[in-house]
């Protein structure tokens, strides 16, 4: 047990806190922000309903890491069931499990922000030192190394036809090339907020709680005046014996999209937008797996080094665009995305080493036919996303499934499988094109995936569209910040973790100024 | 019957015994038998062709399946367990009506092939819950599997080892 940490698991009374700043959620916002505000000197209080995990408790399994490192056990679905979500839930937040791609917010995007929500992020307001200071920080870097071979793939399926790719930046220092970031980094390469930011917070004097998951604020006449919070059981579900009270001059939320925005409505906030839990993005994914002869080993390497952002920004708008990458290749994550059951399935398992797997993340939020989900309560208080998946989408699923099975015959492939549970593998690009032209998009046929949940408290200049302001302060409760990737007014189009590192830092020091 | 189905036949009477389940003398009451009873019917369906040919063995890796299964459950948000312990008694009742409509015959008579169009049948559901029954099953079945470390030889998978 470090010093100033507490786990509220073994509490056995009600207690109370105070504190400068308490910050709700240890992952990419709540990690930088814990940062910057200790060494601004606040006397600062992170809260965090998943465990305190390091290193020594990363064993590479899966059968350990979903269920003690990932929201609802990494089978975290939304309302439907049609769309699997992957957030992280534990000390360092997604990042202590995320895949390490780092990208700078893409101009374009910047670009819509500024001229649907009023955002303007150039000239005083400009990221780019942010990025600097984000990049420098956590060691961010182009891979030096070769890529694995399923990334390789990529490479060369875009090589082949002419495709744009580039290398991938990394959040890594001394990485061992493992594969293994999804399960917790078992040698502290991976600069997470983890073994990054929180240590140096903890040693500035900031008090972690983990295990506490907190349940509403408090608030009168624009002000938040207390947090109500419980520990959680052994499965991270809260308890109702213990109560955890904590009054601060500031709040800020940093529990993630899906979980800022279910704690806002929790405590019914002021939400005269009525935005709040709304336009929540995903980057909603489909997955193309495909057999060569040759070995992959998947799940073996940096488990992204190279992307392709040739159908990201399609000149016609009524196209969605789709980001192409890879997965790293574990047996349960592909045992469950692998269509099929019985003997078909396990021939399918039995080539996992063979399996090449590419992804496309579509840019959700850019059209009006694609304005992302709902977050609501269910009985337990607990959040579930409602996300339609509209005609425009699917259509643009459908494309990404031909861009795919294009790239991998393009790169060698023997046999393409469209991960939908009408496909089958298929031998030649002709063959597949004609296939996933007929397949029936519709939900619980195509599989589609998300590691990139975004939204749900958008940022915007004007009240009336957003609920936090551009410097991430509630519009209406004046001692309230929301930072993390739910005050992204849109998708990005990009792996989301830079962009949130960097907006952060900006708010931080904005907000230290006006503390100060 | 060829041997396949033989062996396939014995590990599923197997799984039954070991449950207590002898025939469809089966009443949806309790949710842990639900569960318990559903999964004894699936599962060596669902692992047909990744199960080892050894019927030991193989009553092995479905006994650990099994209980990857319960452990994990608690992990889910008491709304998802609810639902599931609600599609277990639903599922447990509509293989026993098919049983007793005569659609199918008695569960340790079934074959492969018959489970699996079970299975089948509703993916290919106009209910929804029937369809998002056979995903929340492959998902949380498959992945208890191959969760397994002792379940990778087939599949030559081995993560690093090192001090
Ligand atoms: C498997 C995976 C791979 C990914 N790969 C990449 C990648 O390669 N590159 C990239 O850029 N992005 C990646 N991402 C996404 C990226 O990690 C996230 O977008 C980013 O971490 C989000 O930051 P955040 O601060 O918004 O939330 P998170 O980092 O998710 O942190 C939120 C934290 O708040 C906690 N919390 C929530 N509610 C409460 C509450 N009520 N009380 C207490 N605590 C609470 C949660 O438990 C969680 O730990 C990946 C994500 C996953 C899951």
């Amino acid at each position: 047990m470090t010093a100033n940490h507490l786990d509220a698991s073994q509490f056995t009374a009600n207690q109370h806190f105070t504190a400068d700043i308490v910050i709700i959620g240890s992952g990419a916002g709540g990690g930088i922000a814990a940062e910057q505000l200790t060494n601004a000197g606040f006397n600062v209080l992170l809260l965090e309903e998943g465990a305190y995990y390091r290193s020594n408790d990363f064993v590479m399994e899966e059968r350990w890491a979903y269920p003690n490192l990932y929201q609802e056990g990494a089978a975290r679905k939304t309302q439907d069931k049609s769309i699997g979500i992957l957030q992280g839930r534990t000390v360092g937040g997604s990042t202590t499990v995320n895949w390490t791609t780092s990208i700078r917010t893409p101009p374009s995007t910047l670009d819509y922000w500024h001229s649907e929500f009023g955002l303007n992020f150039t000239g005083e307001n400009d990221l780019a030192p942010f990025f600097q200071h984000a990049e420098q920080r956590l060691s961010i870097q182009p891979w030096p190394v070769p890529p694995n071979a399923n990334n390789a793939k990529l490479q060369q399926g875009c090589e082949a036809l002419g495709w744009q790719y580039t290398v991938i930046n990394r959040n890594v220092n001394g990485c061992a090339n493992l594969g293994y970031c999804g399960m917790g980094c078992p040698i502290n390469a991976k600069q997470s907020m983890l073994v990054s930011t929180i240590p140096t917070a903890l040693s500035n004097g900031a008090r972690l709680i983990s295990r506490l998951s907190v349940r509403k604020l408090l608030w009168q006449d624009h002000q938040v005046t207390g947090l109500e919070a419980v520990p959680v059981d052994a499965h991270f579900q809260p308890r109702s014996d213990i109560k955890v009270t904590i009054a601060a001059t500031h709040y800020i939320v940093a529990g993630g999209a899906i979980g800022s925005a279910a704690l806002l409505l929790r405590s019914a906030v002021p939400n005269p937008s009525g935005r709040l839990g709304k336009h929540t993005y995903l980057h909603p994914t489909v997955i193309s797996g495909a057999l060569f002869a040759d070995d992959i080993n998947g799940h073996s390497g940096a488990p992204q080094s190279i992307y392709s952002d040739q159908f990201v920004w399609p000149r016609d708008n009524n196209v969605a665009g789709y980001k192409l990458e890879v997965p790293p290749i574990h047996p349960v994550l592909m045992a469950t995305k692998l269509i099929g059951t019985g003997e078909a399935h396990a021939a399918l398992m039995a080539q996992l080493n063979k399996l090449q797997v590419c992804i496309a993340l579509q840019r959700d939020g850019f059209h009006p036919e694609s304005q992302g989900g709902t977050v609501l309560l269910d009985a337990q208080q607990q959040p579930v996303l409602d996300y339609p998946i509209t005609d425009y989408m699917w259509q643009g699923m459908r494309q990404a499934l031909l861009s795919m099975a294009e790239l991998q015959f393009a790169a060698g492939a023997k046999q393409v499988l469209p991960i939908h549970h009408d496909a089958k593998l298929y031998s030649s690009l002709p063959e597949a094109k004609a296939a996933i032209e007929q397949l029936p998009m519709v939900k619980l046929r195509q599989t589609v995936v998300s590691a990139h949940v975004m939204g749900g408290c958008n940022m915007s200049v004007n009240a009336n569209n957003g609920v936090v302001k551009q410097n991430g302060r509630h519009h209406q409760l004046q001692n309230l910040s929301v930072f993390d990737g739910s005050i992204l007014p849109t998708s990005l189009g990009a792996n989301p973790q830079l962009t949130i590192f960097a907006l952060i830092w900006r708010n931080c020091q904005l907000l230290i100024k006006e503390l100060m | 019957m060829d041997r396949r189905q033989f062996i396939f036949r014995g590990l599923a009477l197997g799984i039954s015994a070991s449950l207590g389940i002898t025939g469809w003398q089966y009443y949806a009451s309790e949710s842990d038998s639900n569960r318990d009873w559903v999964l004894s019917a699936l599962l060596p369906a669902l692992l047909y062709g990744a199960l080892p040919k050894d019927t030991t063995l193989a009553q092995h890796e479905l006994a650990r399946t099994q209980t990857a299964i319960t452990d994990f459950m608690p992990y889910l948000p008491v709304s998802q367990q609810q639902e599931l312990a609600d599609l277990f008694a639903l599922l447990a009742n509509r293989i026993s009506q098919l049983a007793l409509s005569g659609h199918i015959t008695a569960l340790p008579q079934l074959s492969v092939n018959q489970r699996l169009a079970l299975l089948a049948s509703w993916r290919d559901s106009y209910l929804l819950v029937l369809q998002q029954a056979y995903h929340g099953l492959r998902e949380l079945l498959y992945g208890a599997y191959y969760g397994q470390p002792e379940h990778w030889l087939p599949i030559t998978y081995t993560a690093p080892k090192f001090c």
